[in-house]
């Protein structure tokens, strides 16, 4: 792999009570890069989205063994600062969950709870990070209207609006465009791949054409386990493993 | 949005937060600060939550050991078997039977009069009135929930009584009927509004599919709707035969509580008495530790046991509805059903009974023409919702046309003279407001924080299940057993004595189910996907809590709050022993005296004041007018920020 991996995982396991989820999972995520993790529903890639920014700390029956690296520092840690690390790698999730405020609220939430109380401040955050998510020019004169006014794909840049507003390194999508209409999609693909100039995206999704679109890197997961890790290209036109072709082709799925 | 440009090269100003310099994830330093507001806050939310549940196993633990005297004194089975109770005679006898059955038989006729009224009106409102209808009939039977029970009884006694006298010409109108006519009515609402929202959802598809069929509005009803909403429909039975059997006051004050089993079975007229009354009546004259004391508390452990066989079954119907609609969940209790239903006796049966009823309806419907049916079902309907509402109005009109002419400056702001004949109300009134304040200062912080710290802090397990279950059954105890948990362990044990705080503690006792119950489903309605959202920002528990869980639960929360405010001010039974006295000129100077409250006044002046009807009228005007103004208030919050304007 060329340039800085910023994620990197080493022999990651992960239960779900008896559950044996992620089984052995080492990859490293290039920097400033769109990577895309693909597979068969229920083969773990959400899974393994989540431990990024710890969020299945909380549920209550998972347990995990391996190392998370992040920019080199263990993010499972006992010493590691779990808010910081969700505040230097964001998320955005499936379904749009803005939260029942404002436009403006929802962006400045984020800085907000982070101790951003400067008006002036957030003023710019939140102009700034509408920029980024594309969505300025169609909220600058109601910013103040209820964010659930917005239609689905408004809201998922909303979403990704937020995620910015705190200043991430890594943005992690769930499958953000799978509650979204064709148009919306193509609006959000687009900018994920103009994020990835500032921020490495990691994207899960199902949708193979979105992979090959979008990403630069993908890695295709079945039953817990990482199959190939590759560039997307060459994931796409001369797949190492005989299971990824068999997935990409469409012979299961 | 040309593509190529650089998102940051676009606002070439903007200072990103990240550029502010970043900070370590790990260290010493990371986040203490944050994280020790969010580890204080879990702890007090803890200690709030574990006192709140510490009470209420004291309660019922408390009434168990005190009610399982008396089985140690005079044996279970002659306690419940009983035929005679009475406990002040030369030879007292303790026998629960005819009190057990009085309440049994009270219930029963309220619900006969009570259920078909109550769907009827149910049915109304979901189906069939316009939306300009619904939002005048539907408020209207919410706030005859909020008439105090004690109005009711005055009401029941004033005129129910009187009416059944002269129309039936008996020697006394206190009797079994005027008891369930006045629980019928109090009833009313509580199943109405149940069954309303049992039937409201029942999905569209279902009657749009009927009605695609040809079938008319009204068969859609039979046929669809109802059926699809029965287990609701039950449940909403069972609630209301639950606040039937927990009344107190109004019974009290009707039934001629006469401790008779009526003889023949059939006869309305015959006084009864209530398990309920029982204690209303002989809790205050009662000696600490004797016998007829641990007589009342094995009353009061029937009652709680009467209580927690109805909440069981109103949560059986229920977890089956829920259980319904998740597909393919094969509990033990499903499999013995689904092999019942598999076996050949049970076809045999079920296929007789059918072609029985098709036999049976199968000549109506063709001689009857559907929409002949309809026209008839829905005129009864109507006749059901026009009864209520005319109840409604008669005990408003009398109240308020006879209360007002009552109300003047004097009796608002002066002091009762003449054993309340004359002179006015003030003290009550404040006595009411303190004793609602202090109910409101103790039940709430606590309520909310075991609310809070039970959805948001514990996993569902054995241990969360059991703290709902009991505060569940506190939740349908009868008032009167708070006030008899207040004055034995309060007043008397604690030696408090008859005052403003022992009232306080009991009634807000008494609303700390209703506020964490209600506080629960307000959180429980906030989608996880919100606190997922937050988390993801790097927020803390906490944080999540405060900002973006609270703000739009908070309604809910406040709706209940309000609702207990309006409870507490409307009670009688659990501030009549341990705190109210009926005539002071003065307002309590401490929390140690008694303090005069506007329903104990309103019952006093009613059942032992000969000549003071004026009085007793306006008391009952300024009570119900309170009450229904709070009520007013939660069905005000609850329109204004219904879920779909929430924001």
């Amino acid at each position: 792999m060329n340039g800085s991996t910023i994620l990197e995982t080493t022999n990651l396991n992960l239960w779900y009570g008896q559950k044996h989820a992620l089984i052995d999972i080492s990859l490293g995520i290039p920097r400033n890069k769109v990577t895309a993790l693909i597979g068969p529903s229920g083969c773990g890639k959400s899974t393994l989205l989540r431990c990024f920014n710890r969020m299945n700390d909380l549920i209550d029956s998972s347990r995990i063994t391996g190392e998370i690296l992040f920019n080199g520092k263990n993010i499972r840690d006992s010493h590691a600062d779990v808010y910081t690390i969700r505040e230097k790698i964001g998320m955005v999730f499936q379904r749009p969950n803005p939260f029942p405020k404002s436009i403006y609220e929802n962006v400045a939430y984020g800085p907000r709870i982070h101790g951003m109380n400067d008006k002036k401040e957030l003023d710019r955050i939140v102009e700034g990070s509408l920029k980024g998510a594309a969505l300025w020019d169609e909220v600058k004169d109601r910013l103040h209207e209820p964010a659930l006014s917005l239609s689905g794909g408004q809201q998922q840049r909303l979403c990704i609006a937020r995620s910015l507003a705190v200043g991430p390194e890594v943005i992690l999508m769930d499958e953000p465009c799978s509650a979204l209409d064709p148009i919306a999609t193509a609006k959000i693909e687009d900018l994920i791949v103009r994020l990835a100039r500032d921020y490495t995206v990691v994207i899960v999704t199902h949708n193979m054409q979105q992979a090959a679109r979008a990403s630069d890197y993908t890695g295709f997961m079945y039953l817990g386990r990482l199959v190939e890790f590759d560039r997307t290209t060459k994931i796409f036109e001369d797949p190492g493993e005989e299971l990824t072709e068999n997935y990409i082709t469409g012979r299961f799925g | 949005m040309a593509k190529g440009f650089s998102i940051r090269a676009r606002c070439r100003n903007f200072r990103w937060p990240r550029d502010r310099g970043t900070p370590e994830i790990s260290g010493p330093a990371a986040g203490a600060k944050r994280r020790f507001v969010d580890w204080a806050v879990s702890k007090l939310l803890f200690v709030g939550a574990l006192a709140a549940i510490v009470t209420v196993f004291f309660i019922i633990a408390f009434l168990l050991r005190d009610g399982y005297q008396i089985v140690l004194e005079t044996g279970l089975w002659n306690f419940l078997t009983g035929m005679e109770w009475n406990p002040t005679g030369r030879s007292p006898a303790y026998g629960v039977f005819p009190l057990i059955t009085g309440t049994l038989l009270v219930m029963a006729l309220a619900m006969v009069i009570a259920v078909p009224l109550s769907i009827g009106s149910a049915v109304f409102i979901a189906e069939i009135a316009s939306p300009g209808m619904k939002s005048v009939i539907k408020p209207a039977i919410e706030l005859l929930a909020g008439i105090p029970s004690v109005v009711y009884g005055f009401f029941g006694l004033i005129l129910l009584t009187d009416w059944i006298r002269v129309a039936f010409d008996q020697p006394s109108g206190s009797s079994w009927l005027a008891g369930s006519i006045l629980l019928a009515i109090m009833s009313i609402p509580t199943i109405t509004s149940v069954a309303e929202d049992a039937i409201s959802s029942v999905p569209r598809e279902f009657k749009e599919a009927s009605l695609a069929l040809g079938a008319t509005h009204w068969q859609t009803i039979r046929r669809v709707i109802v059926p699809g909403a029965l287990s609701g429909i039950s449940a909403a039975i069972i609630l209301g035969m639950g606040r039937a059997i927990g009344e107190t006051m109004a019974v009290l004050m009707v039934t001629g509580n006469a401790a008779v089993i009526p003889d023949p079975l059939y006869d309305v007229f015959s006084p009864v008495r209530t398990l309920t009354g029982t204690l209303g009546i002989e809790m205050g004259e009662v000696a600490f530790g004797s016998t007829h004391y641990h007589a009342l508390f094995g009353v009061a452990v029937v009652l709680l046991f009467i209580t927690l066989a109805i909440n069981s079954a109103a949560r059986v119907i229920i977890t089956r509805i829920q259980g319904a609609q998740s597909i393919a969940r094969s509990t033990p209790s499903g499999w013995v059903r689904a092999a019942i239903q598999r076996s050949t006796p049970y076809r045999a049966i079920a296929g007789t009974a059918s072609r029985i009823t098709h036999a049976v309806s199968a000549p109506f419907g063709r001689l009857v023409h559907p929409r002949t049916s309809q026209r008839c079902a829905f005129l009864l309907i109507s006749l059901a919702v026009a009864i209520v509402i005319v109840i409604l109005g008669v005990i408003l009109f009398e109240i308020v046309v006879n209360g007002a002419g009552a109300i003047t400056w004097e009796f608002l702001t002066g002091s009762p003279k003449d054993l309340g004949r004359a002179g006015g109300i003030f003290p009550a009134i404040v006595g009411t407001f303190y004793l609602v304040g202090g109910a409101l200062a103790i039940a709430l912080p606590l309520g909310i924080a075991t609310a809070i710290y039970l959805i948001e802090y514990t996993a569902d397990t054995q241990l969360t299940r059991g703290i709902r279950t009991a505060v569940d059954l506190l939740n349908g105890t009868p008032s009167i057993v708070f006030g008899l948990f207040g004055f034995a362990f309060l007043v008397l044990f604690l030696g408090f004595g008859v005052s403003l705080i022992a009232g306080q503690i009991t009634l807000g006792l008494m609303i700390l189910p209703t506020i964490i119950r209600t506080t629960e489903e307000a959180l429980r309605s906030i989608p996880g996907s919100l606190r997922e959202g937050s988390y993801a920002l790097g927020a803390t528990k906490w944080q999540t809590i405060w900002r973006v869980v609270l703000p739009p639960a908070l309604p809910g929360i406040l709706t209940g709050a309000i609702l207990s405010i309006g409870r507490a001010a409307g009670e009688t039974a659990p501030i009549m022993f341990t705190a109210a006295i009926f005539s002071s000129r003065f307002l309590p100077s401490s929390l140690t005296e008694p303090v005069m409250a506007l329903p104990y006044h309103l019952f006093v002046l009613t059942t032992t004041v000969p000549g003071a009807a004026t009085q007793s009228y306006g008391t009952a005007f300024v009570l119900l007018m309170l009450v229904l103004m709070i009520y007013l208030a939660a069905i005000l919050v609850r329109r204004r920020y219904s879920p779909a304007k929430v924001m």
